[in-house]
């Protein structure tokens, strides 16, 4: 018993200890590689997947989005929306719950391939040397509230669609704006949805726009990291099932020294992480659960990561020099 | 708006140059994913053929000399001639009697159209469901599964075909296969043209309903097929039972004739023609491939292309475009009906009704659907640009703001003197 006990903690200590940095570069490239080109290997995850795996790239997705069939379900016309469809939406509903508590915003920081091309593209201009760029105070928190605009329009206009309100051109409303879907399907070779749609007058506004959110989407996030997850209505729609969820952040406030390296580390720039010391479920919803906060705190248990209760990843001193001899970057 | 206009008018020219053209291409092999019989396959079907199942013989049909390829074309000409579609071939006018579109050696065929005559197919097609084969219609009451309606029509324009009238001497036979299922269970021969065949599509996956008309003429027996193939699918229905519809079988062991559109490669539930696209359909004798079937595709404005069926009863047509709206009433996702039209003949005796025939005339239909290629109104070059400009104009923008914030360096001095 105490033999198992010690090997268990000697298990915790070498993960306390390790390059988190270099486990997440690899662990996301292999989520890429799964997300963007598993569906070359027939490899097909449903179409309830909680994070950006777009269904718009036709070829190579191992599985959908799960924003794209939840605008198309509500965009049914109302009489088979409000009966027959009704069960439809809400098992599909259902399985994207389940998805979700497993990892909860554990998809964005790991897993969320659009998340990684920012990360991708936030490693590009610190190689090149260009400094990065945050918001103030009250600029962030003005802009935090766009996620759940997005989510409401995202939910609102497909309905005023099925119920013929608006035309069937502005369906999906978030795709047609989203630039995981003129992105990700560029990385299989196909770049057809870099086109403006002439047929209809909102059909070429929603296109236009389309492209120019992308184009916003490379700007803003080379200046800024992780740019659009602080806009992603997913992101939103994370928040707001995260209770039941089993992957947790959690903060021991007495143990908190207010040093701010956690903040300093957090590419979303989320300030409650260094300074609040009373929440324990310190997980905000901007947070993509990347753990960068906890690899960077020089406490001994102020900062973890839990499974299910279980402390998986907490922050330690050990594992703190380990990781600053490595050269952590520190909020570059 | 108007600079806008020319630019498309011009892309469309552009595009119109190769998006257009049909063609069948009896001697190229692709290899397709689809529905496309492979060799293996082909050997299988030969064997087949040997079985004195049916008097129907590969011979007899293949023997049948094939007709040239001709191409056909009335009704007036499509609008908006910049890049004329490039029929190439003969205008074959006055050829049909009474504006009705005629051509085909014995009439017209019976079809199963989505829309009576004269609402004008494709007119309801401006939302994106319904219309088309592929779509459903809503109906069965609030909550009921979709409904659809089709109707025998008789004619071989898809756009001028009347309601098929009852033929006392023929003996007509509906039959209507679910998904799941291999064998057809009979529709109701609706009382009234105007009502159509109505069924109900409780499941997801791919109705298909077979009009089977027999009639004796002479010593000749005319056996007529008139198919449709009705996609149901819902967004968010059950996964497992979308992909077993997608790999159920497509035919009728019992049909005596019919037309299978192969699908095109990688082809999902949700897939619609375009113009511009090669469509391959196989002419099928009781599930076995008919070789030397005259096989006619024609589209919504009546234009046509004949071609003969390979050894696998395999033809190829190229979808063309003939739907040249002002641009302003252009709907992208409009629904052009499109007919296939097989015949073979047959020296086949036996016979019907107590009456002997000494030979046989088959013919088949199949109705379905294009929508307008995406390249005629899809821009790259718009799109491209639109992109570049932006993506230089903020990336200016955050470059200057941030030279602004830069404050030169200032060197503070004391004065030490005071
Ligand atoms: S466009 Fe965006 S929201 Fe839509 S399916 Fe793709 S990733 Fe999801
Ligand atoms: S917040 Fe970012 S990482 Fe998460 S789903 Fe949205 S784009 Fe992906
Ligand atoms: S709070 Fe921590 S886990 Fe969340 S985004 Fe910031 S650094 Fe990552």
């Amino acid at each position: 018993m105490k033999a198992s006990n010690t090997r268990l903690q000697a298990v915790r200590d070498a993960v306390n200890r390790v390059d988190l940095k270099n486990f997440r570069f690899w662990f996301q490239i292999v989520a890429f590689v799964l997300f963007v080109y598993g569906g070359y290997f027939a490899i097909d995850l449903g179409s309830r997947l909680p994070f950006f795996s777009c269904g718009y790239n036709d070829e190579g997705r191992a599985g959908i989005c799960y924003l794209l069939p939840l605008q198309h379900q509500l965009s049914q016309p109302w009489p088979r929306l409000f009966s027959l469809a009704s069960i439809a939406i809400l098992t599909g509903f259902l399985t994207f719950t389940l998805w979700f508590i497993v990892l909860n915003k554990g998809w964005c920081g790991y897993i969320c391939p659009l998340g990684t091309i920012q990360d991708w593209i936030t490693a590009l201009r610190r190689r090149i040397g260009i400094r990065y760029s945050t918001y103030s105070e009250s600029q962030f928190e003005q802009l935090t509230k766009v996620k759940y605009l997005l989510l409401a329009l995202m939910i609102l206009i497909p309905l005023g669609v099925g119920g013929g309100l608006f035309s069937h051109d502005v369906s999906p409303p978030f795709c047609l704006i989203c630039p995981a879907r003129m992105v990700l399907p560029a990385f299989t070779g196909d770049v057809s949805q870099f086109t403006i749609d002439f047929s209809s007058k909102t059909a070429m506004v929603m296109t236009a726009l389309g492209i120019a959110v992308t184009a916003l989407f490379l700007v803003g996030s080379f200046v800024r990291k992780r740019f659009f997850c602080f806009f992603c209505p997913m992101s939103a729609l994370h928040y707001l099932l995260s209770k039941p969820a089993l992957l947790k952040l959690k903060k021991d406030g007495n143990k908190c020294t207010r040093c701010g390296d956690c903040y300093r580390v957090c590419d979303m720039g989320i300030k409650e992480i260094a300074d609040d010391v009373t929440t324990v479920n310190i997980m905000t919803d901007d947070c993509t659960m990347c753990l960068k906060c906890v690899s960077s705190c020089p406490e001994n248990g102020t900062l973890k990561a839990t499974f299910a209760g279980i402390p998986i990843f907490e922050s330690t001193e050990e594992g703190f020099i380990k990781r600053m001899g490595k050269g952590l970057q520190h909020g570059k | 708006m108007s600079k806008l206009n020319l630019c498309v008018v011009a892309m469309l020219a552009t595009l119109s140059m190769n998006g257009h053209c049909e063609d069948y291409r009896s001697g190229e092999r692709r290899v397709g994913q689809g529905g496309r019989p492979g060799e293996a396959q082909a050997a299988e079907w030969r064997a087949k053929r040997g079985y004195p199942e049916g008097k129907a013989d590969a011979a007899d049909a293949a023997a049948t000399p094939p007709v040239s390829a001709a191409e056909h074309r009335h009704g007036g000409a499509p609008a908006a001639a910049s890049g004329a579609p490039a029929i190439s071939g003969k205008h074959e006018e006055g050829a049909h009697s009474g504006g009705r579109p005629g051509g085909m050696r014995s009439g017209g065929a019976v079809w199963l159209s989505d829309s009576p005559p004269m609402r004008g197919d494709g007119s309801r097609s401006g939302s994106a469901r319904g219309g088309g084969m592929g779509g459903m219609d809503m109906g069965g009451g609030r909550g009921g599964p979709p409904m659809k309606r089709l109707w025998p029509r008789v004619g071989n324009d898809p756009q001028k075909s009347g309601f098929a009238r009852e033929d006392a001497e023929a003996a007509t036979e509906i039959m209507l296969v679910s998904p799941g299922k291999s064998e057809g269970e009979p529709l109701k021969m609706p009382a009234e043209n105007h009502a159509g065949l109505a069924f109900e599509m409780p499941a997801q996956g791919y109705y298909r309903v077979y009009l089977t008309n027999r009639k004796l003429q002479g010593d000749k027996l005319s056996i007529s097929v008139a198919k449709a193939e009705v996609a149901n699918f819902g967004h968010g229905g059950d996964e497992e039972e979308q992909a077993r519809a997608m790999l159920a079988p497509r035919f009728l062991e019992s049909a005596p004739i019919e037309i299978v559109r192969e699908r095109q490669p990688g082809e999902k539930q949700f897939f619609q023609l375009k113009s511009g696209d090669e469509q391959a359909y196989l002419v099928l004798q009781k599930g076995l491939p008919l070789q030397g079937a005259r096989v006619r595709f024609v589209s919504h404005q009546g234009w046509s292309k004949e071609a003969v069926s390979d050894e696998q009863g395999r033809v190829v047509f190229q979808v063309i475009r003939d739907y040249y709206p002002q641009w302003s009433e252009f709907q992208k996702r409009f629904k052009a009906a499109c007919l296939v039209i097989a015949e073979a003949e047959a020296a086949e005796s036996g016979s019907y009704k107590d009456q002997s025939y000494s030979s046989v005339r088959y013919q088949a239909t199949l109705s379905g659907s294009y929508q307008p290629s995406p390249d005629d109104y899809m821009s790259y070059a718009w799109g491209l640009g639109i992109g570049l400009l932006i993506v230089l104009f903020c990336g200016v923008a955050v470059y200057l703001y941030r030279r602004r914030r830069v404050k030169p360096f200032q060197e503070l001095r004391f004065n030490e003197s005071k």
